[in-house]
């Protein structure tokens, strides 16, 4: 499925082959994210949906393959260029991956901090501008992540990733274990990120709901394969036994 | 057939244990080297090394004092009723100030170090490691080793040595104060002869060591943690595992330190 518009390719995989030991976890995978675009990953537990965000970003190496990053190849890359083009990119990990002895607004403002010189009053003013964006209240800034519940540390960890700006964004499970009004404004949050500074964004989530809310594009992650691709409409009408069964079990309401 | 099977599957067995042995001391010679890179490369951390200096010096001071203080007193008695022929107080203040000066000041802090900061540091950066905050550093621009590790050895490297000889010197008092109090001896010669036989390769050995221990307990607790997995259980492996490596090279460091000096 390739976007229509001549937009530029923000991320390209190609060929992409990982595995652990003698376990295959993502085989021959293949696609482009476009600028503006974004991109959900739907899969089962378990199906390599967080290892191909890994691979993205660094954190584990390909046996195989190819990741462009603004058409920079990652693989392979010198750890200093790597660290370069990720500071242009805004990543939530799967448990928010929070620094437990910062403060709340030290972790959300950690990256443009350091990147900016910013001093500590800008700085937690930046942190309070962003956390209003996703309804927390102003006094979760001086508490430590142990603090505060994991919804919360869910959307300071969503605040980090989009503090600055960034043109990338790379989200894991965003809305698991939020309840669905915050759920569904962290999915308004990400659209906006996405439309307002032009970005690109992939979502790797269960909820169908917010798969049809945030994505231009869907694919399934199967059996170390893209199994289906198709726009959240497509997704909608698909034969595919697996995307029914996501539909169906997360939210029946789509089906009818 | 069978007994044959066996015993190579013993070899096998053991063969794989030894060269995953090797492996782990590269993987941790490596792990040394760009640590000790990354202590001379700015930035510097300074905000997070001096809290690691108030960690690992100030708040392991009562701790270290109090275990040489008492060496020290036992030290004194022991000594006392083991020369029993040669009870003066020259015997008694030199054996003390030897004894804790290059052997027991040390390793004595060492050892509280590395159940103390060894153990902390293991486990928190095995509780990073297996919750994603070291790859998260990673991705915010932040380089893990410059950030996480480095400041600990270099506030390691700092406070173990002071820590020492604070800790001498509480050992010196202690024994000082069974001397005077409990054995009756004289102050002043005692005092006299603990002056009289410090020397400063005695100082100079122990705080070599202390600074050899530092760089131990720091580097193999960082490296513990650093390479954590398996969740929880893999951050109770890491912070045992620290402990007792660290406390195992303090306790054959001192041997081959105390050989090339006096040796």
């Amino acid at each position: 499925m390739e976007n229509k518009s001549n937009n530029k390719i923000i991320i390209e995989v190609k060929n992409l082959t990982k595995s652990f030991n003698e376990t295959m976890v993502l085989n021959d995978i293949n696609f482009k994210l476009f600028e503006g675009e974004s991109l959900a990953v739907i899969g089962a537990s378990g199906s390599g949906k967080s290892v191909l965000l890994k691979n993205i970003i660094g954190l584990l190496s390909p046996d195989k393959g190819s990741i462009k990053i603004n058409n920079v190849e990652m693989v392979d890359l010198k750890r200093s260029a790597k660290e370069k083009i990720l500071l242009d990119l805004g990543i939530t990990f799967q448990h928010g991956a929070l620094f437990d002895s910062l403060q709340n607004w030290e972790n959300i403002v950690f990256k443009v901090k350091n990147k900016e010189k910013l001093t500590d009053k800008d700085a937690k003013e930046l942190a309070l501008s962003i956390i209003k964006r996703l309804g927390l209240n102003s006094e979760i800034l001086d508490l430590y992540p142990s603090e505060i519940s994991g919804g919360m540390q869910k959307r300071v960890a969503i605040a980090r990733a989009i503090c600055g700006n960034p043109k990338v964004l790379l989200f894991d499970e965003p809305t698991s274990g939020l309840d669905p009004v915050t759920g569904s404004l962290i999915d308004k949050l990400i659209k906006s990120a996405v439309k307002t500074v032009g970005g690109s964004a992939i979502t790797i989530t269960h909820d169908m709901a917010s798969v049809c809310k945030i994505a231009d594009k869907v694919i399934l992650i199967d059996k170390q394969k893209i199994s289906w691709s198709g726009t959240p409409k497509e997704m909608l009408k698909s034969d595919n036994a697996q995307i029914k069964g996501f539909i169906k079990s997360t939210n029946p309401k789509l089906f009818i | 057939m069978n007994l044959i099977n066996s015993i190579f599957k013993i070899c096998g067995a053991i063969g794989q244990k030894f060269f995953k042995f090797l492996s782990n001391i590269g993987h941790f010679f490596i792990f040394f080297i760009t640590a000790i890179f990354w202590i001379f490369r700015p930035p510097w951390y300074f905000k997070k090394i001096f809290y690691q200096i108030i960690d690992i010096g100030y708040f392991s001071l009562p701790v270290v004092g109090l275990t040489t203080f008492f060496s020290g007193m036992v030290l004194a008695l022991q000594t006392y009723n083991g020369f029993s022929e040669l009870n003066n107080e020259t015997t008694v203040a030199r054996v003390v100030l030897t004894s804790i000066t290059r052997e027991l000041g040390p390793v004595l802090t060492g050892l509280m170090v590395a159940g103390r900061i060894g153990a902390k540091m293991a486990a928190e950066i095995a509780t990073m490691r297996v919750t994603e905050q070291i790859d998260a550093l990673g991705t915010l621009g932040t380089r893990p080793m410059q950030y996480l590790i480095a400041p600990k050895i270099i506030a390691s490297l700092i406070c173990i040595p002071v820590l020492v000889l604070l800790g001498n010197t509480i050992g010196i008092l202690g024994g000082y104060i069974i001397a005077i109090f409990k054995l009756e001896f004289n102050p002043n010669i005692y005092l006299y002869a603990t002056v009289e036989y410090l020397q400063w390769i005695d100082i100079i050995q122990g705080t070599v060591k202390a600074a050899i221990f530092g760089l131990i307990i720091s580097m193999v607790s960082c490296y513990f943690g650093f390479n954590a997995t398996k969740g929880a259980e893999g951050v109770g492996y890491a912070t045992t595992a620290s402990v007792v490596i660290s406390s195992v090279m303090i306790l054959t460091s001192t041997y081959i330190i105390t050989a090339l000096f006096f040796g």
